[in-house]
């Protein structure tokens, strides 16, 4: 059996080379010919969902926008950010607005039932507020205490919801109907956000414009660490679209899995 | 009985002989990750080369350690049967120019303080290889996966994974929009003229 695919393979090339000849097409490396299909259906279960976009004429037009408002006004600003604002400053501002979120991962490390994680989380934003002063430095991390962030998407996606329709959302980014309804879920259960379980009698734990300015400051933050990669991608890309969206959802089933 | 006693010696010795080929395999697929990643870290931080040299220096490592023609095949998915052969050759050729000219240059920003292999692990026919790559301007080590096959006798790359995200399976997605969008002919077309491009910037 063995031999008898060998030889298989042996003629197959020696065709192949005979062919390649007659129509002066390049010749491969004969590797090519003992490629196993098997190898690509293993490799393709293995791999996330489908891509499911039946927005995409829509998504597209938005994701143009996205990236003209980006391309004339984010990157611009988080560039700025970059090279005005000094690397201690912004690795500050990074904690700390790190630091607020970790609540929320509590809560959904637990919802998963991945006490572990949650009990890590909790310690890293207990020593960092106190130690790290409101949780400006990174104290609890820098000793190693590590933790996986949980949103509740991923909690949706740990109990079997799929991502269903990828979306793309104005000034945003992308996202999907289930990270949709995590975003949103993640800010009502959020004790600095809108509050909207009015926990304690009071609907809103901090004004209007500060929530704003965590927002606006975030999304600077975010973009300032996207830079390099961004640019690797619009330059390298030859459907851009295309790329953030496989990129996107594989990283969204990739923390889902951890 | 004796027969009985001697099939199951044979079982253990078999399997326990698979076991050590498979835990040296697995070794082997460790030691290939590592040489390559602290080849490419040394290169790139090699000052007394040009830009040129280094660039060609990382091409000569990566070009002999990634099977382009297995990924050309992978990344061309659903397109891979209504293509012709010979555009499937036109492909494979210009798949691996692009992949080395892309990460030749791209490689010598690596200059980092240290590469180490951190996992092995097997998923079904491949080797899943996790290291850490630590840069030289961060204390944060950034975790990168590979993906190792053995090839022809040889081990070779199959995939590259950060942050969860494949190198491939974007590309596969990447490549079959634009396919779909221009046309098999035009997307090769765009391809040559990419790689020209590449291989013309200093």
């Amino acid at each position: 059996m063995l031999l008898a695919s060998t030889g298989f393979v042996n003629t197959d090339a020696f065709a192949q080379i005979k062919k390649a000849r007659k129509e002066k097409v390049v010749f491969q490396t004969p590797a090519q010919t003992t490629i196993a299909e098997d190898d690509f259906e293993t490799y393709e279960t293995e791999q996330s969902e489908e891509i499911y976009d039946p927005l995409e004429k829509y998504n597209r037009k938005i994701f143009v926008f996205n990236d003209a408002f980006d391309r004339y006004f984010l990157e611009y600003v988080a560039r700025l950010y970059r090279d005005k604002v000094p690397k201690e400053v912004r690795s500050s501002t990074h904690n700390f607005l790190n630091n607020l979120y970790l609540p929320i991962s509590v809560f959904n490390s637990l919802a998963q039932g991945k006490v572990e994680n949650g009990l890590a989380t909790f310690s890293n934003f207990l020593i960092n507020t106190t130690l790290g002063i409101g949780g400006l430095f990174d104290v609890a991390g820098n000793r190693g205490l590590k933790y996986n962030y949980e949103d509740f998407g991923q909690t949706l996606g740990h109990y079997g919801y799929s991502s269903g329709a990828y979306l793309m959302i104005p000034f945003f980014g992308p996202s999907s109907t289930r990270d949709l309804t995590g975003t949103a879920v993640n800010n009502a259960i959020n004790p600095i956000g809108f509050n909207l379980l009015e926990v304690g009698g009071q609907d809103k734990l901090l004004k209007t414009e500060y929530l704003i300015a965590i927002n606006v400051t975030s999304g600077i933050d975010q973009r300032e660490g996207l830079i390099d990669i961004v640019d690797d991608l619009r330059k390298d890309s030859f459907d851009f679209y295309a790329t953030i969206r496989s990129a996107y959802l594989q990283k969204r089933q990739a923390e889902i899995k951890n | 009985m004796k027969k009985f006693l001697a099939a199951a010696i044979l079982v253990l010795f078999s399997s326990s002989a698979a076991l050590a080929q498979s835990a040296s395999q697995s070794e082997q697929a460790k030691v290939f990750i590592n040489d390559i990643g602290n080849k490419i870290i040394k290169t790139a931080d090699d000052k007394k080369s040009s830009v040129e040299q280094r660039k060609n220096k990382i091409i000569a490592i990566i070009d002999g350690a990634i099977d382009t023609d297995w990924i050309a095949r992978f990344v061309l998915g659903k397109n891979y049967k209504n293509t012709s052969d010979e555009n499937k050759a036109r492909f494979s050729k210009l798949y691996r120019d692009f992949m080395i000219n892309t990460y030749g240059p791209k490689f010598q920003n690596y200059n980092g303080r240290k590469f180490d292999v951190t996992d092995v692990s097997e998923q079904n026919s491949f080797y899943i290889v996790k290291a850490e790559f630590l840069p030289r301007d961060s204390n944060t080590p950034i975790d990168i996966a590979f993906r190792v096959k053995e090839r022809s006798g040889k081990l070779m790359i199959l995939d590259f994974i950060a942050e969860g995200v494949s190198l491939i399976e974007t590309q596969r997605s990447e490549f079959n929009s634009a396919i779909s969008q221009k046309g098999m002919e035009k997307f090769l077309e765009d391809l040559e003229v990419r790689i020209k491009n590449l291989k013309s910037q200093k």
